[in-house]
């Protein structure tokens, strides 16, 4: 069984990261961290670069936590690839961080964490920015 | 494997340097043909040129060569979206092609707004988008646009092919 | 004449409110394409060439002055924020402005770029307007032998000079005169290189050339090597400069400016040479040479100054003698000839309103370029994030349009796709694109000067070097290509020395 974290750059894929290494740590699963990139664009803020990546990997060999940290860049949005993920590792539980938005803001964008909701087949935990 | 590879790759250059000695031989022949009448006006005639040019590509082609089979190299072009280090994908590369010489053949006779539409649908498929709905309005729209816009703007008539009397 | 009045005049024509518009569109769309990966000011311009058919040549050309400036603001940028430099000019800019920005000095960056951009492109446009009068009264008084040796010079040294193999720039510029040769002599009316294609008799439209050359082959050339891994932009805020700074910066500017202008101004001039020299100049002149290589701003400030005073420096030889030493300059001319618009010496007489008031645009888009690159500069990052399918497929499509409006002839596409994948081979194995366009465009005009120059002598190949210029020039072309065997000679009498330039620099390739 694996916990699937899909991780952001950003104050909510932090706290996404933190809450899934204590689940991890709780339940003594591996953990895998998904950050992806559907690769369009020469630049995509959302993908970690390399020394993030590294401390990353650091924090979690420090707390000895069993895991893999993935970075598939295939044209394929965020939603997808962590839902891919889950399945194909048999996830137990999926951990995604979330933004505060309005109603609007909502409308206009559509989001990956709602479809994460939706078509998740195991629970999914929605952390929120400290 | 590998040893094979790097082989190619140096041949694959040579090709540059007999592209350079075809185009020096064909510059050569063709000005051959030429006539040059006697004229005072014209010393120089319309063969000297390309005699010279045509000579200059064959002295590249042959240093070239030469270059290649002592192990030099050109260097391929960088750039801010380049990166050198993966070979060219021909994956995106020959669809692209492909559309764009379906618009070649299309835009005649169907006209520019629909050979227009396939050659931006199937170049921004080429690349990689996965928007099929949202490309294909974006495709009409922007050929549609453009037909307008030299139409009225720049005063030039886009053939409208098979939507003639619609647009 | 008066340069002044004639200045003012060029004011009040670039000032009008239509033209004033162009401007402003150009100055955005310079910069955005600047900005924007895969995109160069040479490729715009020659993808706007249909406009010339609309358009009067006033209008079009403000709005190419716009693009040709906007584009070195533009490529400041993505040099300081990605350290990525789409040309080899902002190579220098970008090795201590992205460790400027890595260190949380982006706005600082920015701020010096955006502003040294504006004082050195300010005062080499107002160079240009001294110098090219005097070049012109100067270039009018030769004759045709001077101006054939002048011709071959300009074409010789961009050849030998730029780019990082002298065999790979002959080839590509053979390639290039072959091109020109296609159609019919002017002479004779003889039909050369046509194959018996009757399409082909006109000549090879310099448009379908350009866009083919600059366009097609650039894009499919990225299509084919996309980076794969995602870049982070450094975030930045509004770009702004403290005291210490404006201390730090102006003597840089104009050092800056002090080399790119001649630099710019010389036949194979371009903008790498002068940008590097400013670099080196700074870092020996610093008080702060610890700091350079760790993101020093005197290390901005000079090189994007040089960058820019050449970008009017290379406008002199363009304007006054119809010698296009730089690719968007290429293209540029391109559309003078399109619109049967003879450049020459004979430019600033019979053209003289348009090109005062192209001058005039100048100093006006150099201005505006300043107020929209300030406070935009985070806005303008953001065009990094456009989805590049539509990017590249955005100018395949409008390359196609562009083609196909010449003529209104499939035909014309089928040469777009072959010369574009001539591109694509240059690109892949190192010939530079460069000589070649300077091939297609000087190459019937060199053709037409010889045999101007041969009439005149009945024939005596001494009508050559009849005029004491046109031998002064045959010795600077002598010297330049024999430049590296005598280089080679030196190199092999003396111990082998450090060599002086960074290896990283791309700068090092001048001393072959």
């Amino acid at each position: 069984m694996t916990i699937v974290v899909g991780y952001v750059p950003t104050p909510e894929g932090e706290a996404a990261l933190t809450q899934a290494i204590a689940e991890a740590r709780r339940s003594s699963t591996t953990l895998l961290v998904i950050n992806s990139s559907r690769g369009d664009a020469l630049v995509d803020n959302r993908y970690a670069q390399e020394q993030e990546i590294q401390s990353i990997e650091d924090r979690l060999a420090t707390q000895g936590i069993d895991h893999v940290i993935k970075q598939p860049v295939r044209g394929h949005d965020a939603a997808a690839e962590v839902l891919d993920a889950a399945e194909e590792h048999n996830a137990e539980l999926i951990v995604i961080g979330l933004r505060r938005r309005t109603p609007v803001g909502k409308l206009i964008m559509g989001s990956v964490s709602q479809r994460i909701l939706l078509e998740a087949d195991c629970p999914v935990l929605a952390v929120k920015a400290g | 494997m590998t040893s094979l590879t790097t082989g190619l790759k140096g041949r694959a250059e040579l090709g540059v340097s007999l592209l350079l000695g075809a185009a020096g031989v064909l510059v050569f022949l063709d000005a051959n043909g030429l006539v040059t009448p006697y004229s005072k006006s014209d010393p120089v005639g319309p063969k000297t040129v390309p005699f010279i040019v045509a000579g200059m590509l064959v002295v590249c082609a042959v240093l070239l060569a030469i270059n290649v089979l002592r192990g030099g190299k050109g260097e391929a072009e960088g750039g801010e979206d380049v990166d050198l280090e993966h070979p060219a994908d021909w994956k995106t590369i020959l669809p692209l092609a492909g559309a764009f010489i379906l618009n070649i053949l299309l835009v005649d006779w169907a006209g520019w707004v629909i050979s227009g539409t396939v050659l931006f649908w199937g170049s921004v498929l080429a690349l990689g988008s996965r928007h099929y709905v949202r490309d294909g309005f974006i495709s009409v729209a922007l050929s549609l646009l453009t037909f307008y816009g030299f139409y009225l703007g720049l005063g030039i008539a886009l053939p409208a092919g098979l939507l003639e009397g619609i647009l | 004449m008066d340069v002044w009045s004639s200045l003012m005049d060029g004011f009040a024509t670039a000032l009008t409110p239509m033209n004033f518009m162009y401007a402003v569109i150009g100055v955005i769309l310079g910069t955005a394409v600047g900005v924007l990966p895969g995109l160069g000011p040479a490729m715009t311009v020659a993808l706007l060439l249909p406009v010339t058919y609309a358009l009067e040549p006033t209008s079009a050309f403000i709005m190419f002055a716009g693009i040709y400036y906007g584009g070195m603001y533009g490529g400041s940028t993505t040099s300081i924020l990605l350290n990525t430099p789409g040309e080899s000019s902002s190579v220098v800019t970008a090795i201590e402005g992205n460790k400027m920005a890595k260190a949380g000095r982006a706005a600082q960056a920015l701020a010096t770029a955006a502003i040294g951009s504006f004082v050195a492109g300010t005062i080499g446009t107002a160079l240009l307007a001294v110098c090219a009068p005097i070049v012109v009264k100067f270039a009018v008084s030769l004759g045709a032998p001077s101006y054939f040796a002048i011709m071959v010079l300009a074409l010789l040294a961009v050849t030998a000079v730029l780019g990082s193999s002298r065999l790979r720039g002959f080839a590509s510029l053979g390639l290039g005169l072959a091109i020109g040769l296609v159609g019919m002599d002017s002479v004779t009316g003889q039909r050369r290189l046509t194959f018996g294609q009757p399409l082909l008799a006109d000549g090879l439209d310099i448009v379908v050339v350009a866009v083919a050359i600059f366009a097609v082959g650039e894009a499919l050339w990225v299509a084919a090597h996309l980076r794969r891994t995602p870049l982070h932009a450094i975030p930045v805020g509004q770009p702004w400069m403290g005291r210490s700074d404006w201390k730090r910066s102006w003597k840089p500017w104009l050092r800056g400016t002090a080399f790119g202008f001649p630099f710019g101004a010389l036949p194979a001039g371009g903008a790498e040479i002068p940008t590097f020299l400013s670099y080196v100049t700074e870092k020996r002149l610093s008080k702060h040479p610890e700091e350079f290589g760790k993101g020093a701003i005197e290390g901005v400030a000079g090189p994007e100054a040089a960058n820019n005073a050449a970008a009017a420096g290379t406008l002199t030889p363009m304007l006054a003698l119809g010698l296009p030493t730089n690719a968007t300059a290429a293209v540029m001319l391109a559309a003078f000839t399109s619109y049967g618009i003879q450049p020459g010496p004979q430019l600033f007489t019979s053209q003289g309103p348009l090109v005062w008031a192209l001058i005039a645009s100048l100093f006006i888009g150099n201005f505006l370029l300043l107020i929209i690159n300030l406070p935009l500069a985070p806005m303008w990052a953001k065009l990094l994030q456009l989805p590049r399918p539509y990017l590249y497929a955005g100018i395949l499509f409008f390359a196609t349009l562009g083609a196909y409006s010449v003529n209104l002839q499939a035909f014309d596409l089928v040469i777009l796709l072959v010369l574009g994948a001539l591109g694509f081979m240059m690109r892949r194995f190192g010939l530079p694109v460069l000589p070649l366009i300077l091939g297609v465009i000087l190459g019937p005009r060199i053709e037409g000067q010889l045999r101007k120059t041969l009439q005149l002598s009945a024939g005596d190949p001494a009508g050559l070097w009849s005029e004491p210029i046109a031998v002064g020039i045959y010795v600077i072309i002598g010297l330049i290509l024999l430049w590296p065997f005598a280089y080679k000679l030196i190199r092999r009498n003396r111990p082998k020395n450090s060599p002086l330039l960074p290896a990283n620099s791309g700068a090092a390739d001048y001393s072959d």
